[in-house]
């Protein structure tokens, strides 16, 4: 019988992808229903929030952009 | 931001409803106007014309005579906005008689009359016979309606944490509309700011929306809150009265759309239902009530325009503008207030340094403005500053989307920058900062995210090539995988009604 499951679809690049499974791996899979291919994930709808400051974190340790010089106004 | 979209809330608010209600929505010209006029894309509309004076169902097989082959995909688009609006109706197909399609009985007969004229509907309100108070113009209704609404877009702007900058102008809205509003989560109780709220991510997107659609969302957001209300009072008594009484609220807002600006209507004509809801009404600014008299109602260019598809209402000012340019003849309607007219001209500059000049001293659109920009100083009827990764970043942080920034800047463009650039030939805005307002929300934004439902465990490919070439075809499918078979569709509901018409059929 065919399933039609709720949740939200996630696009990303293939690293933040492999960051994202790896988080998942790391929390007892709360997050991620489905994988679906290189970019995309399935992922439940309720952690979705908790997801993105997660990686919004991880990115934060590693992902340091340079300040444009700031020219006076 | 474009009509489509707007629409689109509303449209969303329709499918969820059942067919018994829009049975009833339809015995109401104005509504069945209204939905023709607002909800339908023009291929639909042509359908609905040819199939209007029909006398008998129309194959389906000879509609493809109509359309070229090319045309499929929006054929089934329309054909499927029409279903779920219940305006058309398909026998499920069959082995032993092709497929037929007709308008429903409702909808057919009531934009009929809506056409034609005639019937004792009064489907499109009842003017007032009493007379008018000669101080109610046009212009008078507009700038009520203005300040009404102005009213209720500065509590949502000055509920942002810090920039409480703006000082709305009086008490606010009615504190019946700021419930709403936290209701609705454009709000949130919060105790950093000034107002005791804070914005949230969807009162954000409702600022930078368009005033009609700004409109709908705040009367869809009423409406649901009154269906709820009255659900839990009504539950002795049955779920048969709660609904009649929401088909009346929606078929009364349809009809406001269809009536004349600056003409009274008669209020004892209304019932009771529609009658309760004149004070809401009124503190939204859709409808005037003159307070010595509270025999005669008017419409207000918010309630007129609502079904109205007109594109360049981008503020509630230069909507308003938008409108009375369309008719320069009526020179009562011109007759508005010197910053109306030049908060409509359009009033920002950005350079291609990311600087950022806005020749305006309205409160509203300051405010606004700081929202995703890092405001520097501020002169009479002029404030400066610039777009940086940070302000971007956190306006994306609330929810704005890069989008919604670069069309708000393009649609509030200075004068001056439109006519240089049509007059070089390049866009109203820089490339590089429409570019660079793209790239930080990309270094924001590492996931697109949209919700939705994917479709597993398909009993056979047959079905599973059935069903993702359906939703391909009436513009839901998102992703597939033909490995996997697994598909993810962006809506539910006609993929599920198209299982259960397979399933009959087999």
């Amino acid at each position: 019988m065919v399933k039609a499951v709720r949740g939200v679809l996630v696009e990303c690049e293939p690293a933040i992808k492999s960051i994202l499974v790896h988080i998942d791996s790391t929390h007892h899979h709360e997050f991620i229903i489905e994988d679906l291919d290189e970019t995309h994930l399935f992922v439940k709808e309720t952690m979705l929030h908790v997801l993105k400051s997660k990686l919004e974190e991880r990115l934060k340790e590693t992902y340091r952009p340079e300040e444009p010089l700031e020219d006076s106004d | 931001m474009s009509v489509g979209q707007q629409s689109y809330q509303l449209s969303e608010y329709l499918e969820k409803l059942p067919g018994t209600t829009f049975r009833k929505l339809y015995q109401q010209p104005s509504t069945a106007f209204a939905i023709f006029r607002r909800m339908l894309p023009p291929l639909a509309k042509v359908f609905v014309q040819a199939l209007l004076y029909m006398p008998s169902p129309l194959l389906l097989s000879e509609l493809d005579v109509w359309v070229r082959a090319e045309g499929k995909m929006q054929r089934d688009r329309a054909l499927s906005i029409l279903r779920s609006l219940h305006i058309v109706q398909i026998t499920p197909p069959g082995k032993d008689k092709p497929q037929e399609m007709q308008l429903t009985t409702n909808f057919k007969n009531s934009l009929r009359l809506a056409l034609e004229g005639g019937g004792s509907h009064n489907s499109f309100g009842v003017p007032s016979t009493l007379p008018v108070d000669p101080r109610i113009d046009i212009a008078h209704l507009d700038n009520y309606a203005r300040k009404k609404w102005e009213d209720i877009l500065h509590y949502v702007v000055n509920s942002v944490p810090g920039e409480a900058g703006g000082g709305g102008s009086g008490g606010g809205p009615k504190s019946s509309v700021k419930d709403l509003l936290l209701i609705g989560r454009l709000v949130e109780r919060r105790h950093d700011t000034r107002a005791g709220v804070g914005i949230t991510q969807a009162g954000f997107t409702f600022l930078l929306q368009e005033a009609n659609a700004q409109v709908w969302t705040l009367l869809l957001l009423w409406l649901d809150a009154a269906d709820r209300a009255k659900g839990a009072a009504e539950q002795a008594r049955g779920a048969a009265a709660k609904t009649e009484n929401s088909i009346d609220m929606l078929s009364f807002l349809f009809m406001l759309a269809s009536l004349e600006l600056g003409r009274a209507y008669n209020t004892d004509a209304l019932t009771e239902t529609r009658r309760n809801m004149l004070p809401a009404l009124v503190d939204f600014g859709l409808i005037y009530i003159p307070r010595e008299d509270t025999r005669q109602y008017f419409p207000t260019r918010l309630a007129t325009t609502l079904t109205s598809s007109a594109s360049s209402l981008r503020s509630v000012s230069s909507g308003f503008s938008a409108a009375t340019a369309n008719n320069p003849g009526d020179a009562s309607s011109l007759g508005t207030t010197p910053e109306t007219s030049a908060a409509s001209k359009g009033a920002v500059i950005i350079e291609t340094n990311y600087r950022l000049y806005a020749y305006t001293s309205s409160p509203l659109q300051i405010a606004v403005l700081a929202l995703f920009t890092q405001l520097n100083m501020r002169f009479a009827g002029m404030a400066t500053g610039r777009l940086t990764r940070d302000s971007i970043r956190r306006a994306i942080g609330f929810g704005i989307t890069a989008d919604q920034i670069i069309s708000y800047l393009a649609s509030h463009a200075h004068d001056q920058m439109v006519r240089a650039a049509a007059a070089t030939g390049r866009p109203v805005l820089p490339p590089t900062v429409v570019d660079q307002i793209r790239l930080w929300q990309l270094e924001n934004e590492r996931m697109r995210t949209s919700t939705g439902f994917l479709f597993k465990d398909f009993e056979s490919l047959e079905e599973y090539v059935s069903l993702s070439g359906y939703a391909d075809e009436i513009g839901v499918l998102v992703w597939r995988s033909d490995k996997k078979r697994m598909f993810y569709a962006s809506k539910l509901e006609q993929l599920r009604d198209y299982l259960k018409s397979r399933k009959k059929a087999e």
